[in-house]
């Protein structure tokens, strides 16, 4: 009996969405618009993200050295920098092997090389910061006491990057739930508007319902359901559109794709973002429904 | 089966549609409700199927007290009495079996016995042969007699009918009068309202008479 129910259940609501019309399609239409711009957002975060934990997973302090730095110095110079806390790691580049890596990345564009005579590139070392001194301050701090070192020449560190994408991450955070808010409020109130009519053009039956003795949560259950339904569907849709997107324009850039949802440099959002933005379209439209049920439905 | 003790009824600030109504039906009783246009019959009725709160006063039905009942628990008085409109409410895009049908998937009852439940009543009203058609193809009296099977779908103990007859002609107001007397033997206890005094006398049944929201005549107390 509990099938039939359910059945029955299911038959109401698709019914209601076909008579729906132009109203449940605008109520989709705002929760697809709604989760792209979202969507947009968290992909654009998702992405930053990513190229923040790659740079500071391999962030490198470079230190160059001075031409006339002897063997011994330089020996002395390395025990002197890997006693610094914030120092993971070093690693010794000779003038001779910076060379070969410049020549290799420059690959295809040799004849900058040319005219270059004397190997003009300085010797280096590479180190690896821990994590917990990845700040501004700490670099700062670092990089000055290095620059006092005998034998350094200049010490470089890509820190100010690092401090704007994560800047640049959080402003996305912050927007992302504004737009979110807003845009969420429009949605629900679309979806309200369009649960009203449905309610509207069913009062005969519903007053019938009420006066058999059916549950309130008969009378409720196709509404709310119907919002759900449009917002998932709306998600679904921005999800379509917003994969699309993506697509076009890492093939644009030019970057490969490596798995259905990850691309070269990019990524897509996740299984577990991507039903977490079904889940948000599918809440936007039951609490739509919600609303329009406890206001107009007095059953 | 139906009680009310001292029922007032007032809608806004001073508009008074029952004062002071006091009532007693018994099980199985055929009751007229009579008075004139704004008397207080459908108030009454309402409040007996707890589509109104009264300002004050008790109402008991079938040792319930109405007044008291929690919301959840209003469907369940509402499957023990049945509603019928001067109006009927059917919804003329279903067809008439459709139309029953509603009721019997609202209060869960099975596909095979809800079948047998429509063919049965449908019969009882004489219109198993019009199953299959939309209620804007029927007459008054047929469209009628539809709603008295749809209010009986859940096996009412109270049958509340509010001017059943009000759009019919005579000789289809005596068939849908004949039908709730059938009802009623079998059981069912029946409050009517309606304003046509001439139907009231021919049926010789208690009356109870309201005007300006008193009770001013009871044949049966």
């Amino acid at each position: 009996m509990r099938v039939t129910r359910l059945w029955n259940l299911l038959g109401d609501t698709l019914g209601n969405l076909r008579r729906g019309g132009w109203g449940g399609l605008a109520a989709v239409g705002a929760i697809t618009v709604s989760s792209l711009i979202l969507g947009c957002l968290w992909l654009l975060t998702v992405n930053l993200q990513a190229i923040l934990s790659d740079w500071k997973a391999q962030f490198a302090v470079v230190v160059f050295l001075r031409e006339d730095i002897t063997a011994t110095q330089r020996e002395l110079l390395r025990r002197r920098v890997q006693a610094e806390t914030a120092v993971a790691a070093v690693q010794y580049t000779s003038k001779e092997e910076a060379l070969t890596l410049f020549k290799r990345d420059l690959r295809g564009q040799a004849s900058l090389l040319e005219g270059l005579g004397e190997n003009p590139l300085p010797a280096s070392f590479q180190l690896r910061i821990r994590e917990e001194h990845q700040t501004g301050p700490a670099m700062r701090v670092l990089g000055a006491s290095l620059e006092r070192l005998e034998g350094v020449e200049e010490v470089l560190y890509a820190q100010e990057w690092v401090d704007q994408i994560g800047r640049l991450v959080s402003v996305l955070q912050v927007a992302g739930w504004a737009v979110g808010i807003i845009l969420g409020g429009a949605a629900v109130f679309i979806v309200a508007n369009t649960i009203r009519l449905a309610v509207y053009a069913r009062a005969d039956e519903i007053e019938i319902l009420r006066l058999v003795g059916a549950s309130r949560a008969y009378i409720r259950a196709p509404f709310i359901l119907e919002g759900l339904f449009q917002g998932l569907l709306g998600a679904t849709l921005a999800l379509l559109l917003l994969f699309a997107g993506y697509r076009f324009i890492a093939w644009r850039l030019g970057l490969a794709p490596v798995g259905l949802l990850a691309l070269g440099a990019g990524r897509f959002l996740d299984p577990l973002q991507v039903s977490g933005l079904l889940a948000a379209g599918a809440v936007l439209g039951g609490m739509g429904s919600l609303l329009s049920v406890r206001r107009f439905l007095k059953a | 089966m139906i009680q009310l003790f001292r029922v007032h009824k007032t809608f806004g600030k001073d508009v008074e549609a029952l004062a002071d109504v006091s009532l007693d039906i018994r099980k199985g009783e055929f009751v007229f409700l009579t008075g004139g246009s704004g008397a207080g019959k459908t108030t009454l009725l309402r409040l007996i199927f707890r589509d109104l709160l009264p300002t004050s006063g008790q109402i008991l039905v079938a040792g319930r007290n109405v007044v008291r009942l929690p919301k959840r628990e209003v469907p369940a008085l509402r499957r023990m009495v049945g509603v019928i409109f001067q109006d009927c409410k059917l919804l003329m895009e279903r067809t008439v079996a459709e139309n029953l049908h509603l009721v019997a998937r609202a209060l869960g009852t099975p596909e095979a016995a809800a079948r047998r439940k429509i063919g049965y009543l449908l019969r009882q009203v004489g219109l198993l042969h019009r199953a299959s058609e939309i209620p804007y193809r029927l007459s008054g009296g047929e469209q009628q007699r539809v709603a008295i099977a749809r209010a009986l779908m859940n096996d009412p103990l109270i049958l509340l009918a509010d001017e059943p007859t009000g759009n019919l002609d005579a000789e289809l107001a005596a068939d849908v009068i004949r039908l709730l007397r059938e009802v009623n033997a079998r059981g069912t206890t029946i409050l009517l309202a309606t304003h046509n005094a001439t139907l009231v006398k021919e049926q010789a049944k208690r009356t109870v008479m309201l005007k300006a929201g008193r009770v001013v005549g009871d044949s049966g107390a």
